[in-house]
C-alpha cells in the first residue's frame, strides 16, 4: 500500500476544514472545523513514519533485533499524543466559552454575536 | 540550570495556591523580586558565552535544548522584570489567589518560549500560553471579554496548526526538531525544500507578530474592557514580543529563503495601517492597542533593514516598547479606574487629579514618539541609520503617526477636574509602579549607548550630528502633527466609518489564508 496517499489526504483534509473555518456562519460549526483541522495534522505527523513493510513501534517489534530496523519512527506519535491531549483541552475550554455565549446571546451565529457586542 | 528559570515561576505559582489571599500577594512580590535577582544573574553568566542545558542528559541531537544567550537572556531579564512591575501594580486591585496562579505560570511560559529552541516545545508554550491568556482576557466577565476571548484563542488555535504542519514538514525533511540542526540540514538540503515549512511558519509568526492582514484579533486581545490592565501591559509588553523573538529565530533556520525585503514591505504598510486605525479610535485602551500593531511594524521594517546598527536598535526598541507601552496601560488602567469611563473625549485633567500618573503618561509618550533624550528616540535613531530613502520616509511618517495618536490622547492629561473626582484615594503601589517604569524611559534615553551595550554587547555610537538632524525631523513632525490634529481630524467625519470596520471570525481566518499563500508565492518567486 503506498502510504504518500496518506500525506496527500492529510493536505487536502487541512484545505477542506480551513474552507470550512472561512465559510461556517456557526461558531459551533467552527470548533467542529478546528477539531477536523488538528486531526489533519496529526494524520500527517503520522505519515512521517510510515513506509512499505514498516512496523509499528511497539510490543515485540522493538524488542527483537530482528525487526529493529524495520520499526518506525516513534517520536511523531509522542509529539501528536502532546498536540492531542493540548487540543482536547483547548477546545473544551473553548466549548465552555460558547456555552457562555450562548446562553447570553440565545445564537452562535458569529455575525449577530459580534454585532451585539460590538454595536 | 536553566530547566530552574521555566519550572520555578510554576512551582511557586502551586505554593502560593496554599496561602490565604493576604498572604499570597506579598509572597508573590518577593517571589518575583527572587526572580529578577536570578534573571540578573543569569544576563551576567551568559555574556562570556551562551549557556546550554539539555534536558534528560542526552546529546545536543537527541534532547531538548534551551539556551541563553546575548538576546535570550536579555529577554528572560526583561519578562521577570515587566512581571515584577504587574505585581507591584496588582498588589491592592487583583488580590485574588487564581490571578497570581494564572500571572506565574505565564511568565514560566514566557521564559520557556524565549529559552527553547526546539520546535516542538515552542509550539507546546505556545499553546498554553494561548489558554492562559484567554482566560486572563475575560477575568473580569464582563459582556464584551467573553467574544474576545473566544475570538482571541480560535483563532490562535488555527494559526497554531499552521505552525504545527510547518513543524510536521521540518521533522519529515531534516529528521530533527532542534533549531540550529535544522538550519544546517536546511543548508544542505537547499532552498526548494525549505519552502513550505518556511511559508507555514511564517504564517503563525506573522500572525503572533500582528502583521498586516493579520491584526485583528490584537485590539480585542489587549483593548478588551474585561482585561486586568497588568495583564494588558504584559500582553503588549511581552507577549506580542515573542512573534518578534521567533521571527528572529526562524529567520535563522531558513536563512536561504530571501524574503526580507518582503516582511520589510509588510512592516512598512502594518506601521501605516496601524497609526490610521489608532488615529481614528477614542477608546483608551484601543488607542494603545492600535499603536502597538504600528510599534510592531516600525520593528518588522528595523529587523528588514541590512546593517548591524538597524539590527540592534529594532532590539533595543523591542526592549523600550515593551517598557513605555507596559507604562502607559498601567497608567491607562489607573485613570478608568478614576473615571469609570474608556472616551478620551469624556477624560479630563489627569494632571490634576493624580500628577504622578500624569507625569508618567507624559514621559511614556515622549519615549514612545521618539522625543529627544527619551529611550526612544536613540533606538529609532539606531533603526534608521541603516535605511535607504524610500524605508526612512516611511519610518518618519510612521513616527509623524505616533504623533499624532499621542496628541489626541494627551487631550485627557489637561483641563480641570471635577471635585468629587479629586477625593478618591490614590493607590500608592500603583503609582510606584508606573514611575520605576517611566524612570527607565528617561535614563534609557540619556545613557542609550552604554545601555545598548550593556545589554546586547554592541559597541555603537550616536554620532551628534546625526541626532540633531533626527531631533530637527522630530520637532517639524511635532508641529505638523500638531496642526494636522487641530485642523484635520478634529473636524473630520471619516474617523468614526473607519472605526466601523472590523473582521470577524471568518475574514481572520481567510486573512490568514492569504497571508499563507502571499509568503508562499513570494518565497518561491525570489528563491529560483
Amino acid at each position: 500500500m503506498n502510504f504518500e496517499i496518506v500525506e496527500l489526504f492529510s493536505i487536502i483534509l487541512f484545505f477542506i476544514s480551513f474552507f470550512g473555518l472561512i465559510t461556517s456562519k456557526k461558531a459551533l460549526k467552527s470548533i467542529v472545523f478546528t477539531l477536523l483541522l488538528q486531526t489533519a495534522v496529526v494524520m500527517f505527523f503520522l505519515s512521517i513514519g510510515f513506509g512499505e513493510n514498516i512496523l509499528p513501534p511497539i510490543g515485540e517489534y522493538v524488542a527483537n533485533p530482528d525487526y529493529v530496523h524495520r520499526v518506525a519512527d516513534p517520536l511523531p506519535q509522542a509529539l501528536m499524543l502532546t498536540a492531542i491531549i493540548i487540543g482536547v483541552s483547548v477546545s473544551a475550554i473553548n466549548i465552555v466559552m460558547l456555552m457562555t455565549i450562548f446562553r447570553k446571546h440565545k445564537t452562535t451565529d458569529w455575525d449577530i454575536i459580534k454585532k451585539e457586542n460590538m454595536g | 540550570m536553566l530547566s530552574f528559570f521555566v519550572v520555578a515561576p510554576i512551582l511557586i505559582a502551586v505554593f502560593l495556591y496554599l496561602f490565604s489571599n493576604q498572604t499570597c500577594r506579598l509572597l508573590a512580590i518577593t517571589a518575583q523580586a527572587v526572580l529578577v535577582g536570578f534573571a540578573c544573574y543569569l544576563f551576567y553568566i551568559s555574556r562570556d558565552q551562551a549557556v546550554i542545558t539539555v534536558i534528560g542528559d542526552y546529546d545536543g541531537s537527541l534532547g531538548i535544548t534551551l539556551v541563553s544567550d546575548y538576546i535570550a537572556s536579555v529577554f528572560v531579564l526583561l519578562t521577570a522584570l515587566i512581571f515584577l512591575i504587574a505585581a507591584i501594580y496588582s498588589f491592592h486591585e487583583y488580590n485574588t489567589k487564581m490571578f497570581w496562579f494564572l500571572l506565574f505560570i505565564w511568565e514560566s511560559l514566557l521564559i520557556g518560549i524565549f529559552l527553547s529552541r526546539d520546535f516542538f516545545n515552542i509550539f507546546v508554550l505556545l499553546e498554553v500560553a494561548t489558554v492562559i491568556v484567554s482566560i486572563l482576557i475575560m477575568f473580569d466577565r464582563n459582556n464584551r471579554s467573553m467574544y474576545d476571548g473566544i475570538i482571541y484563542l480560535m483563532i490562535n488555535i488555527v494559526a497554531i496548526q499552521f505552525f504545527l504542519f510547518g513543524i510536521g514538514y521540518v521533522y519529515k525533511f531534516t529528521g530533527t526538531l532542534d533549531m540550529h540542526l535544522a538550519a544546517l540540514s536546511f543548508a544542505e538540503l537547499g532552498p526548494t525544500a525549505a519552502l513550505l515549512p518556511h511559508a507555514l511558519i511564517m504564517t503563525a509568526v506573522g500572525f503572533k507578530c500582528a502583521l498586516l492582514p493579520l491584526f485583528s484579533w490584537l485590539p480585542k486581545a489587549h483593548g478588551t474592557p474585561g482585561a486586568p490592565s497588568p495583564v494588558s501591559a504584559i500582553l503588549s509588553g511581552l507577549q506580542i514580543k515573542i512573534g518578534l523573538y521567533l521571527f528572529l529565530r526562524f529567520q535563522t533556520v531558513f536563512e536561504d529563503i530571501a524574503v526580507t525585503e518582503f516582511f520589510l514591505f509588510i512592516g512598512v504598510i502594518t506601521g501605516i495601517v496601524g497609526v490610521i486605525l489608532a488615529i481614528t479610535e477614542k477608546d483608551i485602551k484601543l488607542i494603545l492597542a492600535y499603536s502597538t500593531v504600528a510599534q510592531m511594524g516600525l520593528i518588522m521594517v528595523g529587523l528588514g533593514i541590512d546593517g548591524a546598527y538597524a539590527y540592534i536598535g529594532s532590539l533595543y526598541h523591542i526592549v523600550n516598547h515593551a517598557v513605555f507601552k507596559s507604562a502607559l496601560f498601567l497608567s491607562a488602567g489607573v485613570i478608568i479606574h478614576t473615571y469609570h469611563t474608556r472616551n478620551i473625549y469624556e477624560i479630563q485633567g489627569v494632571l490634576r487629579r493624580s500628577p504622578i500618573i500624569g507625569i508618567a503618561t507624559i514621559m511614556a509618550v515622549f519615549g514612545i514618539t521618539g522625543t529627544p533624550l527619551f529611550n526612544g528616540s536613540i533606538s529609532k535613531y539606531f533603526m534608521m541609520s541603516g535605511a535607504g530613502q524610500f524605508v526612512s520616509a516611511a519610518m518618519i511618517l510612521i513616527n509623524l503617526g505616533t504623533i499624532i495618536v499621542f496628541i489626541r490622547f494627551a487631550r485627557i492629561l489637561f483641563g480641570h477636574c471635577q471635585g468629587d473626582l479629586c477625593a478618591i484615594k490614590r493607590d500608592r503601589y500603583q503609582e510606584v509602579a508606573v514611575l520605576i517604569l517611566c524612570l527607565f524611559c528617561f535614563v534609557g534615553g540619556i545613557f542609550g549607548e552604554e545601555i545598548v551595550q550593556f545589554l546586547f554587547g554592541a559597541y555603537v555610537a550616536v554620532s551628534p550630528a546625526g541626532y540633531l538632524e533626527k531631533t530637527g525631523i522630530f520637532f517639524a513632525s511635532w508641529a505638523a502633527g500638531y496642526l494636522i490634529v487641530k485642523y484635520v481630524i478634529e473636524r473630520s467625519k471619516l474617523l468614526g466609518k473607519v472605526r466601523m470596520i472590523s473582521l470577524n471570525f471568518r475574514g481572520m481566518c481567510a486573512s490568514l489564508g492569504v497571508f499563507f499563500a502571499v509568503v508562499l508565492l513570494v518565497s518561491s518567486y525570489f528563491t529560483n
